[in-house]
């Protein structure tokens, strides 16, 4: 079984992969892209995937959290979905870059030059949010997966599944943010964390089901569930249509009209007529997707090209393999004590209500919230005090949302670094800690980047006097390269152009007055042409004040 | 949107509130119950507000949230958690709607939002709800629907 | 052959493949740059597409921005004389030729999607607002966008990544993307050596001829050390080249300046999308 899944996915892979090589390569323009938004399929594939990526974590810790927990596999199989999701969510946000080389800059690392992210922009909020929901939900899904043979860990799973708990809804209201915000007629929509949230763990909901069947197990308490949120879905769909007067009948119908044949019986209980309603609701919640990030196509399928259709396939097969391969390899370690073949109806009293999460859920969290809360604290001072070369002006609530990631992902560590320290072993230790250290170098490296001295006084007017007109044009014209020395300017140059040449004298030696002259007049590789802007006079002035420069320092 | 219709949503939220939660409890019950009341209340704000005013997005999830809020005063287990839920939900909903409106060029209501904010906080440490601290409870969320 | 052996040939195959991919290729320029025909005949393609006029509002006259580090002497903009305009287009040629601005792809041009940072709005010349209170700044993950001290909203191309959000988030359209890279598909010419040709996958749009400006600020601290420069004497590209003179440049900021002049005898106007955010650009009509 796993293995016909396992192949079903690499054909959808392979079928894909053309289209996935094609858009990393020829860059936004492979795809359709929306005449005014210039968003794509890359995005809306993004914002179903990290959807998807939700109701794992959202069945799994939330219900564990809340006391009610699942079967052991259950949980087990939404945390696997979630990892695999969200995989192949984070590929989306690159592929969708115009350049993809520089997407490092969204990153908010301050480097020595104060060369920072805008943390205003939802984006930004949207890969840490997404980077801490990756790392934590790893964490919880390992500690989960060695639970039974390591009980030190079991004591960390109720406190991670707190801690996961506003993470994850955080995390997509995030990701609704990035419309929410903006100026765009369609995307207006203060209520949008809600309804997003939602979509989320509807479509989620629909994944588990269909990932569930697969292990012939039915858990009727999550078909439930889906189907009271298909008219919550209703609701919000119908709040779109009179607010913006946006109507889609394909969503409204799969999503919304086809999950009410759970009411019939023999529709409910056959196998295919559940998947049936749980694949009708994924296409319904992709193709809201897709239409709500290309609001001015409104004949989606004559948007559609081969590339987008392509990286379509290309995601579901990537999920199917990475999810199928993953099952197969865990294997025993998934299934736990409750190895069972064959159809097994998991009844709703056999979740039994075990005891409520009381105050010795919080005991061993004291400590990890408060660090948390420390880091945060400083997090949200630094960020509101400091000026460290940022243009433009931060504000508490630009500042909120990278809140709450800073506080579980510290808060989840230190609960977690003691009895994971523990359990390792000795060779993984090491790595670990090289890797900790060689991160550390290259973090290092990035931050100090390169002198950041600013040539003092290049630009200040003061200082310049008629008497000295070439060096005021030195000052005005070469210093934000070259630097007021000679010497070049590192902090502007290493950021936005390739290193000039340092004008030491036996260069300038080498080179010889008048190719100095025609380097200055007409450019050279980077060196941009001043021909028209200064004199010929000018230039050999130019040179005459290099020499002296090079020779002061000599 | 003039004080007496903010006044008769507050109302309508509080009407419908009373209907959560009967016993007995199911899940369809009170799915469909509270997906008819956004349907409701979505109808009430596109009716009475006026499609400039940006709050008309999401006045009928904050109208579901504050019902939540209310509601919550008639259970009997898990009081005080699903107190701090419900007012946290609203949170949500007035600081991040508040955010999205602070990019479209208008300010972040700041008021309310910690005034909610410190309601939820301190449900975290309440222990026990007498009845008389449900009825403070729910003055305190009239006055945060109308005044701030 | 047995399984391994397969896999060892593919990985031998794939090998080769990767080691032909990196050898050295002699980079030739297959295709020419355009001649300034085919950039004349896309803006009279562009002008017969002419997009819808906005809905205009009354603003008052653009003062000095209160965001930290805004200089108090300059904010640079523009007023477009909806009264004397005809919508000849001759702006949006004057703009390529300073900017270098390529020719768009030819599905884009029959979409209507053009590369101009020049557009005509119901036969009135728009372009970036240069709004002080800019949405795209705010959205911008790498602060790539962001506003000088100057007024101008300006781009810096090296620090872009292409994700596209500013693009979304501008109420008008202004900001163009790259989808291809002009200079391989033989869709840019350098007309002027003092602008670089983006590369592919940034977003452009009008820079107020930051160029000029630039020039301008230095050959004035090159020669006259010491005064305040107000950019006297500077006109865009678009102002230059203006028949009618209806696009008129300057500091709003500066009493003196023909911009100030201009408009302080006539009612001004911006798009009603962005006329809370306090654009430097706006459009004149009628007299006070």
């Amino acid at each position: 079984m796993y293995r016909f899944l396992v192949y079903i996915g690499a054909a959808l892979l392979l079928l894909g992969a053309t289209a996935f090589g094609v858009s990393l390569w020829d860059g936004p323009s492979a795809w359709h892209t929306d005449g005014r938004t210039f968003w794509g399929i890359p995005i809306s594939l993004f914002v179903l995937w990290i959807g998807l990526a939700h109701a794992g974590t959202l069945i799994s810790a939330i219900f564990l959290a809340l006391g009610y927990p699942l079967g052991r596999r259950t949980s087990m199989i939404a945390e696997l979905s979630t990892l695999c999701s969200l995989a192949v969510a984070v590929l989306f946000p690159l592929v969708h870059l115009g350049v993809i080389e520089n997407f490092y800059m969204v990153v908010p690392f301050l480097d020595a030059r104060g060369n920072f992210s805008n943390i205003r922009s939802p984006l930004v909020w949207d890969f840490c949010c997404i980077a801490v929901y990756g790392m934590v939900s790893a964490l919880f899904f390992v500690s989960h997966l060695f639970c039974e043979k390591n009980p030190s860990l079991k004591s960390l799973i109720r406190p991670m599944a707190w801690l996961l708990f506003p993470l994850v809804l955080w995390v997509h209201t995030i990701v609704s943010l990035d419309f929410a915000v903006t100026f765009v007629p369609e995307w207006r929509g203060a209520f949008f964390p809600l309804y997003f949230i939602a979509g989320a763990i509807y479509s989620g909901l629909a994944l588990v089901i269909i990932l569930l069947t697969a292990e012939h197990c039915r858990v009727r308490v999550l078909e439930k569930l889906m189907l009271s949120l298909s008219w919550f879905m209703a609701a919000f769909w119908l709040w779109e249509f009179m607010l913006k007067g946006t109507f889609s009948f394909e969503v409204v119908f799969l999503g919304a009209v086809v999950p009410q044949l759970m009411w019939l019986r023999f529709i409910r209980e056959n196998t295919f007529g559940r998947l049936l309603v749980a694949f009708s609701i994924l296409i319904s919640l992709g193709l809201e997707r897709y239409i709500l990030v290309t609001p001015s196509e409104y004949d989606v399928a004559n948007a559609f090209g081969w590339v987008d259709l392509g990286l379509v396939s290309f995601s579901v097969g990537l999920f199917v393999l990475l999810f199928f391969v993953l099952r197969a390899k865990l294997g025993s370690l998934l299934e736990g004590d409750d190895v069972v073949m064959g159809e097994i109806v998991v009844q709703e009293d056999d979740t039994a209500k075990t005891d409520v999460p009381g105050r010795n859920d919080f005991t061993p969290l004291r400590f990890p919230l408060l660090l948390g809360a420390l880091f945060t604290l400083l997090y949200v001072i630094w960020a509101v005090s400091c000026d460290n070369g940022m243009v433009f002006p931060l504000s508490v609530e630009n500042v909120v949302p990278l809140c709450l990631p800073i506080f579980v992902l510290v808060a989840c560590f230190t609960l977690c670094a003691g009895p994971l320290w523990k359990i390792t072993g000795k060779r993984t230790k090491i790595v670990c800690i090289v890797l900790a250290g060689f991160l550390g170098i290259l973090a290092g490296a990035f931050w100090s980047g390169g002198s950041s001295e600013a040539p003092s006084g290049a630009v200040s007017v003061q200082e310049l006097t008629s008497s000295k007109t070439i060096e005021g044009i030195w000052m005005s014209r070469c210093a934000s390269c070259h630097g007021n020395d000679g010497m070049f300017n590192e902090k502007f140059v290493r950021e936005y152009y390739p290193l000039p040449q340092k004008l030491s004298l036996e260069r300038l030696d080498s080179l010889g007055a008048d190719s100095l002259v025609h380097v200055i007049l007409d450019g050279r590789v980077n060196m941009n042409p001043y021909r028209g802007r200064i004199t010929e006079d000018e230039a050999r002035g130019l040179v005459r004040y290099m020499r002296r420069l090079a020779g002061e320092e000599q | 949107m003039d004080a007496i219709l903010n006044a008769l949503s507050c109302l309508m939220a509080l009407g419908t509130s009373m209907f959560l939660w009967r016993k007995p409890l199911n899940v369809y019950k009170e799915a469909g119950i509270l997906a008819l009341f956004l349907v409701v209340f979505a109808l009430f704000s596109y009716f009475t507000m006026d499609a400039s005013d940006l709050a008309q997005e999401y006045m009928p999830f904050r109208m579901l949230a504050v019902c939540l809020c209310f509601s919550t005063t008639s259970l009997t287990s898990h009081k005080s958690r699903y107190l701090v839920f419900a007012q946290v939900l609203w949170l949500w909903v007035e600081f991040f709607g508040g955010l999205t409106f602070v990019y479209r060029g208008l300010d972040m209501p700041w008021t309310r939002v910690i005034a909610i904010g410190s309601g939820a906080l301190g449900g975290v440490f309440l222990s026990h709800i007498s009845r008389e601290m449900e009825f403070m409870l729910m003055v305190y969320w009239i006055a945060i629907w109308m005044f701030f | 052959m047995d399984r391994r052996e397969f896999i060892k040939a593919c990985s031998v195959i794939a090998l080769m493949q990767v080691l032909w991919g990196c050898r050295r290729v002699p980079e030739v320029s297959l295709v020419s740059a355009p001649e300034l025909a085919e950039f004349e005949k896309e803006v009279r393609q562009a002008i017969s597409q002419s997009k819808g006029a906005f809905d205009l509002v009354q603003v008052p006259m653009p003062g000095a921005i209160k965001a930290p580090g805004a200089s108090p002497l300059n904010r640079f903009g523009m007023a477009i004389d909806l009264d004397a305009c005809d919508g000849c287009g001759k702006c949006i040629l004057a703009c390529i030729e300073e900017n270098n601005i390529p020719l768009s792809p030819k599905e884009q041009r029959d979409a209507g999607r053009f590369m101009h940072w020049i557009e005509m709005h119901g036969g009135a010349p728009t372009m970036c607002f240069h709004c002080g209170n800019a949405p795209c700044e705010k959205v911008c993950p790498t602060g790539a966008a962001s506003h000088s001290p100057d007024g101008l909203s300006t781009m810096m191309y090296k620090r872009c990544t292409g994700s596209r959000f500013c693009g979304a988030n501008c109420p008008v359209g202004a900001r163009k993307f790259n989808f291809v890279d002009g200079v391989k598909e033989g869709l840019a010419r350098k007309f002027n050596p003092n602008v670089p040709l983006r590369g592919k996958g940034v977003m452009e749009k009008c820079s107020l001829c930051l160029q000029r400006l630039q020039d301008h600020k230095h050959a004035h601290m090159a020669t006259l050390p010491g005064t305040e420069w107000r950019g006297n004497g500077l006109k865009t590209a678009c102002s230059e080249a203006c028949p009618k003179n209806a696009i008129v440049f300057g500091n709003w900021l500066d009493p003196k300046s023909p911009l100030v002049e201009a408009a302080k005898k006539r009612n001004l106007y911006a798009p009603s999308a962005i006329a809370s955010l306090d654009p430097s650009v706006v459009y004149m009509r009628g007299r006070r």
